[in-house]
């Protein structure tokens, strides 16, 4: 065991953890003000990623550009689900919400396959961070050096917005005494259909920036990625960023020491974490206390 | 058949059949000579058919669908078999045993399949075989690997409704092994799928590399669960373990990530030999295309350039002119399984499953892949597939193969019994 190895397997983690990051903030801020366990939000990083890539194709291969016009595409999508289809449910019982929201996950990766193919498609890489770097004698890429600092940086952005700004507070309002704020005067369908606006905006991205990692895009690529968001969610406490993101480190952490130290059991580890803490502490780590 | 199984209605019968498809004319109905000695078939032929076609993998399906569908045309267009229409009915696999289990079901009891075909994953073969069983159907199985399904639960188990088209995990370890005695690599690691195909491959590949070329080590193993998109730790683990030779059975979009990344991390660099058994999938080399490193070797269930002969170089133009796309291998063991359910049928006579299973035992095929037959005691198809080195061409957009190592089935596959001295390669 010498250092090289061990810097590389902490690189891995912080990677890892930081891709499941992205996808899981959406997912929290979702369910942190509206209540909503959205499965659907794997399908919203799926066509992230897809419509960032024709979006990308379209406009000349830039990478950057296909980042930002992809995802706004996804966020139109989300609006109409939400303005459409699960404002309706808000009153209903959970079971409601999650098969309404599993049916979209079966709708999106069918059209997926029919707009794109079933197929899986190559994805082209991006312009400046290609390459890899040596540390301590082992390459690293440089796009997930760029994930390891994009990754707090949207931490970072979501506090500020949250705690420091106007909206901030109105959806802070909002989120915990939805009559009240009501009451005074918040258009509060408005402000939710934003809020879930914005998580789709948060899962899009995320897919479009998995994609030049993982190195193709599939239909169906949402699946995998969605139950370790949600595993995310749930041992950083249901609807807390801040244990969201912590979540997230961790799960990424064990999961790259887990598949090189104890290999035999890199399946388990994150499970039995979540177990563990729906067990000791079913709030998780910042959740409010049930 | 007994000697009082012609009743003379059937007689006469058979008679008006032969005589009314006399009278429609060679241009309507084209009966063979075969169709009026046969009038037990009443058509249509009917074949279920499942494999993957949601998910991550669901390219896999639609290159089983092209293959099989090209079949079905050029079979219908041709006359049918023995006379009779062939009806195709696909089914998801999901790569589930659960889902494959009621798929067959349903096909058999609801649908009325005469025939089975299809499936990805081995554990869903090893599941379906008791079922084939009680259902009494035949299934050809097209894509699943696992050596288990022929010589345990065909030979051992006698169950004699399974039959495989495609090579079986012969080629992706003992052929592998054969390749590899020759290379100047001494010590061996593996990234691989954490499931049956993964682990029965590599166990095999080290167990005959071990034989033909003692004192080689196996220094590292690390198993990647399905649906992995992040090989970093395991490409940690083998950078760490400095192997001279990486053996990987990944495949699909699995394998385009892991040589990704791989290739990210100066893996190609730092190891000089590298094989790939199903790296010659087509989806593979197309999604990598440049991406993928020059000199690893590669091999596959078939490769379109393989047989260089025109029974194989005509169907590629014609699957490429169906579908506009290169074949993939599982189009071919598609395609090729609906032929050898055709010459069974003609030969037995008959669409019962005890007849075409003495029909198909030992019986010799031309296919795109070559020639197959299909051996009686396991019903494993014996046929030849290259391995080779990855090389650039001016031709395709994608790496083919270049250097060439056949290692024929006859050498590499087990044999019966299985047990025992002389059953496992070098004979």
């Amino acid at each position: 065991m010498n250092l090289e190895s061990l810097v590389h397997v902490c690189l891995a983690g912080l990677s890892t953890g930081m891709f499941i990051w992205l996808v899981a903030s959406g997912l929290t801020l979702i369910f942190g003000v509206l209540g909503v366990l959205n499965f659907a939000h794997g399908s919203f990083y799926m066509l992230g990623a897809y419509c960032a890539f024709t979006a990308l194709k379209l406009m000349g291969g830039n990478f950057w550009l296909g980042l930002l016009v992809g995802p706004l595409v996804v966020c139109a999508v989300g609006f109409v689900i939400e303005r459409f289809f699960l404002r309706h449910v808000y009153g209903l019982e959970l079971p409601y919400q999650l098969l309404l929201t599993f049916a979209f996950v079966l709708l999106f990766d069918n059209l997926v396959k029919i707009i794109w193919g079933a197929g899986s498609i190559g994805s082209p890489s991006v312009p400046g961070l290609s390459g890899s770097v040596n540390i301590l004698g082992r390459f690293f890429p440089v796009y997930n050096l760029f994930i390891i600092v994009v990754g707090p940086l949207v931490a970072l952005g979501l506090w500020a917005l949250i705690e420091k700004t106007w909206y901030g507070r109105i959806i802070r309002a909002a989120s915990t005494e939805r009559e009240m704020a009501a009451a005074i005067g918040v258009r509060v369908p408005a402000l939710f259909t934003g809020v879930f606006v914005f998580g789709t905006w948060l899962g899009a991205v995320g897919g479009a920036l998995a994609v030049p990692y993982i190195g193709l895009l599939t239909p169906g690529m949402g699946e995998a990625i969605i139950i370790e968001a949600f595993v995310v969610a749930v041992i950083g406490g249901l609807g807390s960023l801040k244990g969201a993101f912590l979540g997230a480190l961790v799960i990424g952490l064990l999961s790259s020491f887990g598949t090189r130290f104890l290999p035999a059991f890199d399946m388990f580890l994150t499970f039995i974490l979540m177990a563990a803490v729906l067990l000791w502490r079913p709030q998780g780590f910042f959740g409010k206390a049930v | 058949m007994g000697n009082n199984g012609w009743t003379r209605r059937r007689f006469i019968q058979a008679g008006l059949l032969t005589t009314g498809a006399a009278a429609l004319g060679v241009g309507v109905t084209r009966p063979t000579g075969l169709w009026a000695a046969t009038p037990k078939i009443k058509g249509p032929i009917k074949v279920g058919y499942q494999a993957i076609m949601s998910g991550t993998l669901a390219g896999y399906g639609e290159f089983h669908k092209m293959g099989v569908t090209l079949a079905m045309e050029e079979i219908n267009a041709g006359g049918g078999i023995a006379g009779n229409k062939l009806e195709v009915e696909f089914r998801d696999s999901t790569l589930k045993a659960p889902e494959a289990i009621q798929n067959a079901r349903y096909f058999v009891d609801s649908w009325g399949a005469d025939f089975l075909g299809g499936v990805d994953s081995s554990g869903q073969a090893l599941a379906l075989a008791p079922v084939m069983a009680e259902l009494d159907r035949i299934l050809i199985v097209t894509h699943a690997a696992t050596e288990k399904l022929t010589e345990e639960q065909v030979f051992k188990n006698g169950i004699k409704q399974i039959f495989r088209i495609c090579t079986p995990t012969y080629q992706d370890g003992n052929a592998a092994a054969f390749v590899a005695k020759d290379l100047p690599a001494a010590t061996w690691a593996t990234i691989s799928p954490k499931y049956e195909y993964g682990y029965t491959c590599w166990d095999m590949f080290k167990n005959t590399l071990t034989k033909l070329k003692p004192g080689v080590s196996f220094t590292a193993e690390s198993w990647a669960p399905f649906g992995t998109t992040d090989f970093r730790s395991h490409i940690n683990t083998i950078l760490d373990a400095k192997p001279e030779g990486l053996y990987s059975t990944e495949w699909a979009g699995e394998l385009i990530t892991m040589v990704r990344q791989a290739g990210q991390a100066g893996l190609f660099k730092s190891i000089k030999h590298v094989m790939f058994p199903v790296g010659a999938a087509m989806d593979v080399l197309e999604g990598l295309g440049a991406d993928m490193p020059d000199n690893v070797w590669i091999s596959g269930r078939y490769f379109f350039l393989y047989p260089n002969n025109s029974t194989n170089n005509d169907w590629v133009q014609r699957f490429r002119k169906r579908w506009n796309h290169y074949p993939a291998y599982v189009s071919e063991t598609g395609y090729s399984a609906m032929f050898a359910l055709k010459k069974a049928v003609e030969a037995a006579g008959s669409k019962e499953t005890k007849a075409v299973i003495q029909a198909l035992e030992g019986m010799t095929m031309d296919s795109p892949a070559g020639q197959r037959v299909f051996r009686k005691e396991d019903h494993q198809a014996m046929y030849d597939v290259p391995w080779g080195l990855t090389v650039a061409s001016d031709k395709y957009p994608f790496k083919i193969m270049g250097k060439q190592i056949l290692v024929p089935a006859k050498e590499c596959f087990n044999r019966p019994p299985f047990e025992g001295e002389g059953t496992r390669p070098p004979f």
